[in-house]
């Protein structure tokens, strides 16, 4: 009943390999749809007290749809760097809604303890693609590995495997792309 | 005269810089083009600066899937209708029970506000909506209304409690009457919706229930639009509330015209119901493989067992029947109307 849906993924990743711009339109729900059955499932071992880190849930989701054995290492880099643009887009469109709502009075019943840590937190996230899309046009290099670091969740080692370069060049890639978009971000809120 | 630096020199020194001992970076820094250490020091500024992007978003994540275990909850309202209980999260979103105002139960499928990224996206949930609803026959599911509320883009459509193929198929033994019943159904169906002008495109068990009485209900019409695999989407309602329905199923369905890429046909509908009444009517299907890659190569040109081969007492027209909707050639294969005649003569 529970197949995997590896075949789906593993022809959309070829589509999006060949330029299909709308392959990752439909990769993302499966990652969110995925997501969504892990983080349900983590609770429900784990009751409470854990942080959901994304990028167990990228891994996991990784392993339920690409089928790591059969899947060379090229189709599993690509699909970490899908799946990490997925996630971005997935946390930026919350975020952007969670700001919407806190402008509405939406959750005006819920206590502001509560709300301020993910509003500040989602406030940051916009601020941060904003940011992100504007180091694109300057080195998309760096704007990628942000991309996998941050939304994605991958250690220096990881992002090294999946963009194809050595572990120094992502850590020196890192350092200056996090002091561009922290000035870029203070420029925009001064 | 100094120009606007350019990245590269920014960049190099940038990492000498912070490659020196604090007391001798004031040194190389005056040494350079004013503009690009004015550049480099901003920089270096804000590289010693807040704790910004130490840590991935995690609280956020967990924001997302608290606020969204399964989206909605029970009570909620969408436009006239009220929330029960989730059915199944999707590739496009999510499938509730819910009741409209005069309390009959609904289908309410939801594509939700952060899975809208492009306009691709809005337009192939709107497209099927509109698609669907244009179709009024007894064999295919009836959308009542599709529009925009606060949660996302909604489709709501008749409550069908049933089973899905896929999971009748699962478990156990469909007697070759039963086969040929179902298979007239989902072939009038199509006809109709061939007579309309409009393709299915994802003819496969997790989109087709039969539901009490032995009524057979096409799901799902005109989701995909370039025969591309875009309804990896078990929306399938089983009657224990329980979803059944894959991902992979989709490439199972596919014609060898769509694996080449090209547009989908009234034909291409025709070869996905023969992979089905194939399926149903010998107990196995037409193209198992281990791996895509296997099914791939299986529906472009492994020959096809007939099902009387396979399975004894298939009346000798159904099995000719079925071969000639599997043919690789389009042209060959017989329209939704004919498969739907002559199997209604059996």
């Amino acid at each position: 009943m529970d197949e995997s849906p590896q075949g789906e993924v593993t022809l959309l990743l070829a589509a999006w390999r060949d330029g299909d711009p709308d392959a990752l339109n439909k990769i993302m729900p499966l990652v969110y749809a995925e997501l969504h059955r892990i983080a349900r499932r983590t609770w429900s071992q784990q009751a409470q007290n854990n942080t959901l880190q994304p990028t167990a849930l990228i891994n996991e989701a990784y392993l339920k749809l690409a089928n790591a054995e059969s899947t060379s290492f090229k189709d599993r880099c690509h699909f970490f760097a899908v799946a990490c643009s997925a996630m971005r887009q997935i946390l930026v469109n919350h975020a952007k809604s969670r700001l919407t709502e806190k402008r509405g009075g939406a959750r005006a019943h819920v206590s502001l303890d509560e709300v301020q840590p993910v509003h500040q937190e989602a406030a940051e996230i916009v601020a941060l693609h904003e940011a992100l899309e504007a180091l694109q046009a300057v080195d998309p290099r760096k704007s990628r590995l942000v991309e996998l670091r941050y939304f994605g969740g991958l250690s220096i080692e990881e992002t090294a495997e999946v963009m194809g370069v050595s572990v120094r060049t992502v850590n020196r890639d890192w350092r200056l792309a996090r002091s561009w978009l922290i000035r870029q971000m203070n420029r925009e809120s001064s | 005269m100094s120009s606007a630096p350019s990245w590269e020199d920014i960049e190099r020194l940038y990492h000498e810089v912070l490659e020196l001992p604090v007391s001798e970076r004031e040194a190389l820094l005056t040494a350079v083009d004013p503009a690009l250490r004015e550049e480099v020091e901003s920089l270096l500024e804000a590289d010693s600066s807040e704790e910004l992007l130490s840590s991935p978003p995690a609280s956020i994540a967990a924001d997302l899937l608290d606020a969204h275990p399964g989206g909605l909850t029970a009570g909620e309202r969408v436009a006239d209708y009220q929330v029960e209980s989730l059915i199944s999260i999707g590739g496009m979103g999510e499938v509730y029970l819910a009741h409209d105002t005069a309390g009959r139960p609904v289908a309410l499928k939801i594509l939700r506000r952060h899975l809208i990224v492009s306009v691709q996206a809005v337009d192939r949930f709107e497209t099927e909506a509109r698609a669907a609803a244009a179709l009024r026959h007894p064999n295919i599911v009836t959308v009542y209304e599709s529009g925009r509320s606060a949660a996302g883009l909604f489709i709501a459509m008749e409550w069908l409690d049933g089973s899905t193929f896929r999971a009748i198929m699962d478990a156990g033994d469909v007697t070759i009457a039963q086969a040929i019943d179902w298979g007239g159904q989902a072939a009038r169906a199509l006809a109709a919706a061939h007579d309309a002008g409009i393709l299915h495109r994802d003819i496969k068990p997790e989109n087709i229930m039969l539901v009490r009485e032995g009524v057979v209900k096409i799901l799902d019409f005109g989701l995909a639009r370039h025969g591309a695999p875009a309804s990896p989407e078990p929306i399938s309602m089983g009657s224990s509330g329980t979803i059944s329905g894959t991902l992979s199923g989709t490439l199972m369905y596919m014609p060898p015209e769509i694996l080449r890429g090209e547009t989908a046909t009234r034909a291409s509908d025709v070869f996905s119901l023969g992979v089905l009444l194939y399926e149903l009517t010998a107990g196995r299907h037409p193209f198992a493989g281990e791996t895509p890659l296997d099914v791939f190569e299986a529906i472009e040109c492994r020959p096809v067992a007939s099902a009387g081969s396979v399975r004894s007492g298939v009346p000798e027209q159904v099995d000719r029947l079925i071969l000639r909707m599997l043919d690789r050639e389009q042209s060959a294969r017989p329209s939704a109307n004919e498969v739907s005649d002559l199997l209604r003569e059996i």
